[in-house]
């Protein structure tokens, strides 16, 4: 895969941004975006590349998708909001607090292990007893995600009697966001966990093993974003929405672990 | 006595600003969780499991604590050695690191894959995403509270009380026991409530350190955050709990405080 931050290419863009800066119209927007932790990198490089060409200043705040949902119900800022299930996103809409969302992107979910300590037997390993597992907790779309998959791998009949009982009762820690997981199946803290795709980083690959989930077991997950009410940069909000769903928005998104818009 | 002039209303207002900002976002705080609700949410089994694990671990860490400071304060306060001064000074640093940073560190020095995660393994301790993990991260926080007040404790009074108390026949421990503990009881007891107080709060580093499992690892500022994520009620009513058990700490401080002026004669 072609890396995008060659020292030719980023100089090229530097000088491109300073041109934009130099130059930038009265127009640039600071925008806010509170994204789903699973959003980190690829939302942080389409937001560099939407800055540079825009001349806007996006910012971000990452996080679980819910800890989000609560700040905006309680009077936090924001012009656009990209959850990692509708189901963050749809209550803020009933509350009239944020406007129709489009899906931009979707996402699988893989199970991970320290490169050192395979799991044994494969994904049925995952229930052998003593081996600490950790997840997204429950009102993390992440942890949703993990449920339902883990119900349907329990259903599948392919993983052994009680599966889910038994998967769960290996549970460690229940973590507030997706990216905590990942983080510590990558220190070797966790035997193994459920993750998105698209947190196997590049600074993660290395450390880790990966384990394919049949996609029958594993449904995707959709990711809405929407324009918030309060936005004081509706215009620029919705642009950079667009942007996000763009061809070239889309190209960051699959490179970073994402299957593309439904 | 003359009056004192009245005082410029500059001053007053800054002063009324300042009170308010700290003392607002309490009152907040409390006019929201204090519903008649309360009774009954405080005894959900997320918050009472939450309760639980907090009164466990920072009893223990506060044992532990104890334990390991109190002789460390005593030689820093009665022993000269070299590099003391450097000594002191960075037994402090977990008090001004921010505890994200602490339950990284702990993290790569206890953890599985830290620089004691091999010796630890083959001794059979396995403290990862234990309780144990909790009780160590809140040690690591709050044990220099407790060390920073003990050896002012035992610097507050002359030593040759102690001298005295030999020539007399006493015993080291008998010395220690009957002379030197209760003569710096009251900053003992002080950094202890301190300690404790800090421990109680901890999050950052539990939550990097531990991790966050109802009734094993799950302490009370971590279920209040993972409560606010769906449902606030409980967090509301474990801040308020946090709030009162805060104040509690405060009059504590202020009775020992009282305490310690009186000469204990």
């Amino acid at each position: 895969m072609r890396r995008l931050s060659g020292p030719g290419l980023s100089f090229r863009r530097a000088l491109l941004a300073a041109l934009i800066l130099v130059t930038a119209e009265a127009g640039a927007a600071r925008l806010t975006v509170f994204a789903a932790s699973s959003l980190t990198d690829a939302l942080g490089e389409i937001g560099r590349v939407f800055d540079s060409r825009t001349g806007h200043q996006t910012r971000f705040s990452f996080a679980g998708s819910s800890s989000l949902r609560t700040q905006l119900e309680r009077g936090a800022r924001a012009d656009v909001f990209a959850s990692a299930s509708l189901g963050q996103y749809a209550p803020l809409r009933s509350q009239g607090l944020a406007g129709p969302h489009t899906l931009f992107a979707r996402n699988r979910l893989t199970v991970l292990t320290p490169a050192a300590r395979p799991l044994i037997g494969g994904l049925a390993g995952l229930a052998r007893p003593g081996l600490r597992l950790i997840v997204a907790g429950p009102g993390v779309p992440a942890g949703e995600a993990t449920a339902r998959t883990l119900s349907l791998m329990d259903a599948s009949g392919n993983y052994g009697p009680e599966f889910t009982r038994r998967v769960r009762a290996n549970v460690v820690s229940e973590e507030p966001n997706v990216r905590q997981v990942a983080l510590k199946v990558g220190l070797g803290q966790a035997d193994a966990a459920f993750v998105y795709r698209s947190d196997l980083t590049p600074g993660l690959r290395g450390k880790v093993r990966t384990y394919s989930l049949p996609d029958s077991v594993n449904p995707p997950v959709a990711y809405p974003i929407g324009v918030l009410k309060g936005s004081r940069e509706a215009e620029a909000a919705a642009a950079f929405i667009r942007f996000v769903r763009s061809p070239e928005g889309q190209r960051i998104l699959i490179r970073w672990g994402f299957l593309p818009a439904p | 006595m003359s009056r004192a002039p009245a005082p410029h209303p500059v001053p007053v207002l800054l002063s009324a600003l300042m009170v308010g900002l700290l003392l607002l976002p309490v009152f907040a705080l409390l006019l929201e969780a204090l519903t008649p609700a309360l009774g009954r949410t405080l005894q959900s089994a997320a918050v009472r499991d939450a309760l639980r694990v907090s009164a466990l671990t920072t009893g223990a860490a506060l044992a532990v604590t104890l334990a390991l400071g109190t002789p460390v304060a005593y030689l820093l306060a009665r022993r000269q050695f070299v590099g003391k001064g450097l000594f002191d000074a960075l037994l402090d640093l977990p008090m001004v690191l921010p505890p994200v940073v602490a339950g990284v560190a702990l993290l790569l020095a206890f953890g599985q894959g830290g620089l004691l995660g091999r010796p630890l393994e083959v001794a059979g301790v396995d403290l990862a995403f234990t309780p144990g993990a909790v009780v160590l991260a809140q040690v690591f926080t709050s044990a220099p509270f407790y060390v920073r007040a003990a050896r002012a404790g035992f610097l507050a009074f002359d030593p040759d009380v102690e001298g005295a108390a030999r020539v007399d026949g006493a015993g080291r421990w008998a010395l220690f026991r009957r002379v030197t503990l209760p003569l710096a009881f009251p900053f003992l007891l002080e950094g202890a409530v301190l300690a404790w107080a800090r421990s109680l709060g901890e999050f950052g580093a539990t939550l990097l350190f531990a991790g966050s499992l109802q009734g094993e690892t799950r302490t009370v500022p971590l279920a209040i955050y993972s409560a606010a994520e769906s449902d606030l009620a409980p967090a509301l009513a474990l801040s308020a709990l946090m709030v009162a058990l805060a104040f509690g700490v405060l009059l504590t401080l202020r009775l020992i405080a009282g305490r310690r002026i009186t000469p204990a004669q």
